[in-house]
């Protein structure tokens, strides 16, 4: 008996495929129970496990085409992102390990590669709401659930604007416009941060809320220093 | 005298309910499991009575009780807001039986939520204990339910059959009598005796101590009588049980209980809902972005010059493989194979995506045809509009107005020869294999585990010998106790044979040349021939009808077979079976799917099989099969006809990872030689593996397109 167990143990050992897909499957497989048994299941990837470095001029010497950088809300995940992705002023950043955000004029509109992405959002006053004094506005932002429908949240709005808000970024000190917009939706609320060249819709910083699931992330726009520092 | 008292409290307690202005205000927040509201029959209750809920619609829990002697393990499924069902298997103390003292039962629960509580009004609920198989545990129910503020739940109900044991009294429909269940060879429905003989009634009162920890009394009417007859049950002190549940983790909760004054028993409860997915949208890489025409000029200047391979590499990087390309003009067309996505929508998303950055900006159209790696077939083609594509992506509603510019319809080619499918003809693989036999009373739960080996020669596109060999390496199947069934030809019931004499040996489990054809657009067969599985060997040929804008299909298999040598060797006996059956799949609306089958059986029986399953739009099936043929109750034996319950259970679901692959497990609580058909694998059957690229995939899941 004892032999027959040793046997057993060395052939779950040996399994091996000439197929890349069923070895795929079946390391899956065995990982969820591994999983089960080992800790919790792997909700992060390796974008959140990158470490935290400086960035300074040099740093962003380096990149010859733009980026921005994002950041969890504690600093200690980041990630750096180029665009790739540009179509009627919707822009979408790209990272190495496979995360996009989009945005229109600064502000999140979609992501891809998080466990609850969002996938799409509808909100208004998108073109002026840096400009003209926007105090309220709603948005509708859509994921998928696990059956692949929609969960759609409507959110209401309201935004204070702070003008002369101190922005450090590298070695400059910019004037900006800090705008705070808190949204609520039934029992889901958030509050993002913007913090805004004055009088333009260039959105230097930002702070965004993606889903319940990921929360919020920091958004460097470095891409507008680019050329300028 | 007791009996007056309870009907008089009874009758005070449901007008306190019904008067009772509405203390519970707490809405109850969207939730996906509750394991906390399974009684020991996994049903929607308190300890043993039943209460007047439900639990959140698509959950599926295992819960297995133990309690002075009485073992009852439940697999449960809301089958609708309002439906509960359940299927159980008991171990009964008793003292006539003959397996060591205990009974082994089968039987299924009925539970229908009749009306949730509102403000004033209780909740109602009525329900069958045991309504298909022996009766043993069978009795009616109606419950009500109300919660007193957020933590005190009450329910009470009148109970008949097992539970009018205690305390009962004369039925308050007037049906005196109950009539004696003959439950013959057990397996059918009964239903004379629905709510007749007397009545008792049951109360239940729960108190949420904590988010985790309830608290609950009851009072059950069950008499326990059977099992306080036996040596090995418990002594029924109290009408009353006390537990104490506590939810360990989501979906995962634990009851402590002390059952009517004497036995402490312990049930612990396992609920998922396929629903809720732990990984949401998944967790796959983002998609390539769209870019407009000036960038995309500019990076095909710097690519490849060759759009196939350029396409290739691209599409390599998100699993799929691309067979060939051809520009036509406004159109592109592709030939890819997938052998990762099941959600389709999303691989057709990523390839339009990449061919819109690869393809020169002349081509207006993606026309690409998909690819099945197992037969070569070509199975569907989808039409999407380049420039719609990108102007939908990043907006509200993006991929409804998508799919008005998509055409989905079967590709119109046959199997073509001179793609290369695979990097090499031979595949093989050496992993570990379990095979579970239930339900046998002399091993409730046996099996055996050791290994599987597989190797695939693919001689051309349409043509691959699959073969598969297993060992056994520790097993307790070669000493099953029972014989097969007297009546009719010993076509399935004899498989204890085929354990004992292969026991630890290796034996051939499969070995067949599968040959596909498609000799029209909507037209799909296949012919297989050798050793189709562990006890038969011969020819089997499938053909189905299956337009991919249609929701219905239809198909005929047919087999000329012989068994083969219990040994699992390559001899074959002199005994030869033939199967006819004709196929009619139907995607009804709101995620079910049916199947009826009909024709000759193997055992030379006529009949139908019809099949329904709730499917859910992740990859999840629950559902259950039953098959009656001309053969009599009697003559099939134990279970009276053939039936069970089917069980598909993606990877992806809970790795979040795209993946095609699945495990199917078929609950069969009887095996007969009644209805009985060859054992193949679920990739052996033509219309699961053509349907997940049919129209309905595609529109179910459209809105991961841009995922």
């Amino acid at each position: 008996m004892i032999k027959k167990i040793l046997f057993l143990f060395c052939l779950f050992g040996l399994s091996c495929t000439s197929d890349d897909i069923i070895r795929y499957e079946k390391t899956s497989f065995y990982k969820i129970y591994k999983d089960i048994v080992v800790s919790e299941p792997t909700s992060t990837s390796s974008k959140d496990s990158m470490k935290r470095q400086g960035y300074d001029k040099a740093w962003l010497s380096r990149f010859n085409q733009p980026i921005i950088v994002l950041s969890s809300l504690n600093g200690e995940k980041t990630a750096t992102l180029v665009a790739l992705g540009n179509y009627k002023n919707k822009l979408t950043w790209v990272s190495a390990d496979g995360i996009s955000v989009s945005f229109l004029n600064g502000i999140l509109i979609a992501t891809r590669g998080y466990s609850q992405d969002l996938m799409e959002s509808q909100q208004s006053d998108l073109d002026i709401i840096f400009t003209q004094n926007v105090k309220k506005r709603s948005k509708k932002y859509r994921y998928i659930n696990g059956e692949n429908q929609y969960i759609e949240l409507n959110f209401n709005c309201s935004l204070l604007a702070k003008t002369n808000t101190p922005s450090v970024f590298f070695n400059l000190t910019i004037e900006t416009t800090k705008f705070t917009e808190i949204c609520r939706a039934g029992s889901v609320e958030h509050t993002n941060e913007y913090y805004v060249l004055p009088d333009t819709n260039i959105v230097l910083k930002s702070v965004q809320w993606i889903s319940e699931a990921n929360g919020s992330i920091v958004i460097y726009n470095y891409y507008a220093f680019q050329n300028n520092l | 005298m007791l009996k007056n008292l309870l009907v008089k409290f009874l009758t005070l307690l449901i007008s306190f309910l019904l008067v009772n202005i509405n203390i519970s205000t707490a809405k109850e927040k969207e939730v996906f499991e509750t394991p906390k509201r399974l009684n020991t029959y996994g049903m929607p209750g308190t300890i043993d009575n039943p209460s007047a809920e439900a639990f959140p619609e698509g959950q599926l829990s295992v819960s297995s009780s133990i309690f002075g002697g009485t073992i009852r393990t439940n697999l449960s499924f809301q089958i609708t807001n309002s439906v509960t069902l359940s299927f159980r298997y008991a171990r009964i103390p008793q003292q006539s039986s003959r397996y060591r003292g205990y009974l082994w039962d089968r039987s299924f629960d009925f539970h229908y939520l009749f009306s949730k509580e509102k403000s004033i009004f209780p909740a109602v609920a009525v329900g069958l204990r045991d309504f298909i198989g022996t009766g043993f545990n069978t009795g009616e129910y109606i419950v009500m339910s109300k919660s007193l503020g957020s933590r005190i739940n009450i329910s009470a109900g009148m109970g008949w059959g097992r539970l009018s044991g205690k305390n009962s009294y004369n039925n308050i429909f007037g049906l005196k009598d109950r009539k004696g269940i003959n439950s013959g060879e057990g397996g059918t429905f009964h239903y004379d005796h629905f709510f007749s003989g007397s009545n008792a009634p049951f109360f239940s009162l729960s108190y949420n101590a904590s988010q985790k920890l309830e608290v609950i009394a009851e009072m059950s009417s069950d008499s326990y009588d059977t099992e306080v007859a036996s040596p090995k049950g418990f002594k029924r002190e109290s009408d009353f049980n006390l537990a104490f549940k506590y939810e360990i983790a989501q979906g995962f909760s634990l009851m402590g209980m002390l059952m009517h004054g004497n036995a402490i028993g312990l049930t612990g409860v396992l609920a998922l809902n396929p629903r809720n997915s732990p990984y949401k949208s998944g967790i796959e890489p983002a998609p390539m972005p769209l870019l407009n025409d000036e960038t995309i000029s500019r990076t095909q200047s710097s690519m490849d010059s060759d759009i196939y391979i350029r396409t290739a590499e691209l599409l390599r990087l998100d699993g799929i493989v691309l067979l060939s390309i051809n520009r036509n003009k406004r159109f592109v067309d592709v030939e890819i194979l997938n052998r990762y996505y099941s959600d389709v929508a999303q691989m057709i998303g990523r390839v339009t995506r990449i061919l819109s950055k690869t393809v020169p900006l002349g081509v207006k159209f993606f026309r690409i045809n998909i690819v099945d790696y197992k037969s070569g077939y070509p199975i569907s083609q989808i039409t999407v509009e380049r420039e719609s594509l990108r102007k939908f992506e990043l907006m509200f509603d993006g991929p409804s107005n998508l799919w008005k510019n998509v055409k989905i319809e079967n590709s119109p080619g046959a199997i073509n020869q001179s793609l290369s499918l695979s990097e090499g003809p031979l595949t093989w693989s050496i992993y570990p294999d379990v095979d579970l036999a239930l339900f046998d009373p002399d091993f409730p739960i046996n099996g055996s585990i050791g290994w599987e080996a597989k190797l695939a020669y693919r001689i051309r596109n349409s043509t691959t010998v699959n073969s598969s060999v297993k060992q056994p390496i520790l097993t307790a199947l070669n000493d099953i106790k029972r014989g097969p069934k007297p009546g009719l030809p010993n076509v399935r019931s004899d498989f204890m044979y085929y354990y004992r004499d292969i026991s630890t040996k290796p034996y051939i489990s499969s070995l067949t040349i599968d040959h596909y054809y498609k000799p029209f657009r909507n037209i799909y067969g296949q012919i297989n021939f050798g050793y189709l599985e562990m006890m038969y060997a011969g020819i089997r040929a499938e053909a189905i009808w299956k337009d991919m804008q249609k929701p219905y299909a239809v198909g005929i298999d047919i087999a000329r077979i012989n068994k083969r040598n219990t040994f699992g060797d390559f001899s074959i006996l002199d005994k030869s079976y033939s199967t006819i059956i004709g196929t009619v799949y139907y995607d009804l609306k709101s995620n079910w799917s049916a199947q009826l089958d009909a024709g000759k059986y193997l055992a030379g029986d006529y009949g139908a099989t019809f099949s329904l399953s709730r499917t859910f739009n992740n990859g999840w099936e629950i559902g259950a099969y039953a098959t009656l043929t001309d053969v009599k109750f009697s003559t099939f034996g134990e279970g009276s006809f053939d039936k069970g319950i089917t069980l598909k259970v993606p990877m992806s679901w809970f790795t979040g990872k795209k993946s095609l692959a699945y495990s199917k497990t078929v609950i069969r609580p009887i095996a007969g030689d009644g209805g009985a058909r060859l054992h193949l694998d679920d990739n052996k059957f033509l219309h699961r593996n053509i349907s997940k690229y049919d129209g309905k995939s595609f529109k179910d899941n459209w809105i991961r397109v841009y995922r």
